[in-house]
C-alpha cells in the first residue's frame, strides 16, 4: 500500500515474481480499480486467474461484478422471504444501492475472502491494493462493521429477553423460536472476527508499504501507520521505490525501525514485462524475506 | 346420575371461566412489556433500516444481510409513523387510563 504514483504495482509484481522465482506457488491480485498489472506485464488480465509461468498466475478484481453479484443474491433472498416487497418500494432502492457509499470496499472484502478461501494450492497471494484513501477504508472495514454488529446484538439480546418473558406468561413457555436476526448477527461477527484476526496477525498477513524518497510520499506514508494503528494493524516492510544514490536511506531506517526495508533502485527503462522485470530483479543486491 | 352430570358440567364451566380469566390476567400483566418490546423493534428496524428514512445507518451490508428478516420492522415502522402525532393517546390505551 501506499500513495498513488509511487509503484505499488510495480513493488507488487516484483514481489510476486521474486518470490516465484524461489520456487513458491504465487497468485498476484490486483485490487486497484485502475488495475496496472496488465500494462506492467504488457498481458491482458481478467477477473480469473491467467498463469505467467508455473508459478505465477496474475488476476485483477472486477469490483463491479463483485457488486451486482452481491446485489442480486440479496434482493432473491428479499424476494423470497418479504411477502409485499412492491409496497415498501424496495426493488427500486436495490437497484440504486451499487453507487452507495461503502460498497466498493464490501466488494474487495468479498473478493478478498474468496480468493483467500480458495488458495490452498498457493503458497503466498500478493495483493496490490488502491490508493490510501480506498486501503484505508478495506482495513477499517471489520472494526467499523464490528462497532454497529456487537451494538445491534446488545439490542437484540434485550429484544429477545422480553419476548422470553412475554412468551413464559402468555403460554408458559421457556423457550422461543430462533430468532433469525440474531444469527445473522453472530454470523456477520464470526466473519468480521476471523477478518480482523487475519489482518492483525503478521504471520498471515504481511503488509507493505511503499514510498519514494519525496516528502508527499513520507507523510503519507505516515498517515497510512497511524490509521492502520487504530484497527491495531501493523506495516511489516517498507518498499521504497525509485531510489537514487544520493538519497540517504537512514531517516527511513530510523523511523521504521521495526519494519525490513527493501530498497529498488531507480531504474533507468520503465519496468514493463516479465523479462525486463526479471533482470530489474537480478540486478537487485538482496530481497527481504516476505 | 344427574347430580353427577350437572356437576361435570359445573366443573367444565369453572374450568372455562378461569381459563379465560387466566388469560386475562395474563395479557393484562404482560401489555406493558409488550408495548416495551414494540418501542425496542422499533428502535431496532430504524437503527438497522436508517438509511431508508434519513437516518445514519450502519454499513450498508449489515443493513442488506439483515434486509431478508427484516420485513416486520418496516410494518412496524410504517405502524408507528400512524401513531406518531399521539404518543400520549398511545400511553394511555396501553395503561388503561380513562
Amino acid at each position: 500500500m501506499g500513495k498513488g504514483g509511487v509503484g505499488k504495482s510495480t513493488s507488487s509484481a516484483l514481489t510476486a515474481l521474486h518470490l516465484a522465482s524461489k520456487g513458491h506457488k504465487v497468485r498476484l491480485i490486483s485490487m486497484d480499480p485502475a488495475h496496472n498489472q496488465s500494462d506492467i506485464f504488457k498481458t491482458t488480465f481478467s477477473d480469473k486467474f491467467l498463469k505467467i509461468n508455473n508459478n505465477l498466475s496474475v488476476k485483477e478484481v472486477d469490483v463491479g461484478r463483485w457488486i451486482d453479484k452481491y446485489l442480486k443474491e440479496m434482493q432473491e433472498q428479499v424476494k423470497r422471504s418479504y411477502s409485499y416487497l412492491t409496497a415498501f418500494n424496495l426493488e427500486n432502492y436495490l437497484d440504486i444501492l451499487k453507487f452507495s457509499p461503502g460498497m466498493e470496499e464490501y466488494a474487495l472484502l468479498l473478493a478478498y475472502r474468496e480468493i483467500r478461501n480458495s488458495a490452498n494450492e498457493a503458497d503466498y497471494l500478493v495483493f496490490d491494493m488502491p490508493p490510501t484513501a480506498l486501503t484505508l477504508k478495506f482495513f477499517g472495514l471489520p472494526d467499523v462493521s464490528l462497532t454497529w454488529l456487537e451494538n445491534l446484538l446488545t439490542l437484540r439480546n434485550k429484544i429477545i429477553e422480553k419476548k422470553e418473558i412475554i412468551a413464559r406468561v402468555k403460554l408458559g413457555k421457556k423457550e422461543i423460536e430462533t430468532d433469525k436476526i440474531r444469527n445473522k448477527l453472530y454470523k456477520q461477527i464470526e466473519e468480521y472476527n476471523s477478518i480482523k484476526q487475519v489482518f492483525k496477525d503478521t504471520s498471515k498477513t504481511s503488509l507493505n508499504l511503499v514510498m519514494n524518497t519525496d516528502k508527499l510520499s513520507f507523510a503519507e506514508s505516515q498517515l497510512i501507520v497511524n490509521n492502520l494503528a487504530k484497527f491495531d494493524v501493523i506495516i511489516s516492510n517498507v518498499f521504497l521505490n525509485k531510489w537514487d544514490n544520493d538519497f540517504n536511506i537512514s531517516e527511513i531506517e530510523e523511523r521504521y525501525k521495526e519494519c525490513k526495508l527493501q530498497v529498488f533502485p531507480l531504474s533507468e527503462t520503465p519496468l514493463l514485462g516479465v523479462d525486463t522485470l526479471n533482470s530489474y530483479l537480478k540486478k537487485l543486491s538482496g530481497f527481504i524475506e516476505i | 346420575m344427574e347430580t353427577k352430570e350437572l356437576l361435570q358440567k359445573l366443573l367444565e364451566r369453572i374450568k372455562h371461566h378461569w381459563k379465560l380469566y387466566d388469560e386475562a390476567t395474563r395479557n393484562t400483566a404482560v401489555e406493558s412489556i409488550e408495548f416495551e418490546l414494540g418501542e425496542m423493534e422499533n428502535i431496532f428496524g430504524l437503527l438497522v433500516l436508517g438509511s431508508f428514512v434519513g437516518l445514519p445507518s450502519p454499513p450498508m451490508q449489515i443493513t442488506l444481510e439483515l434486509l431478508p428478516e427484516m420485513e416486520k420492522h418496516f410494518t412496524l415502522m410504517l405502524a408507528k409513523v400512524d401513531m406518531a402525532n399521539e404518543p400520549v393517546s398511545n400511553l394511555f390505551s396501553v395503561f388503561d387510563i380513562m
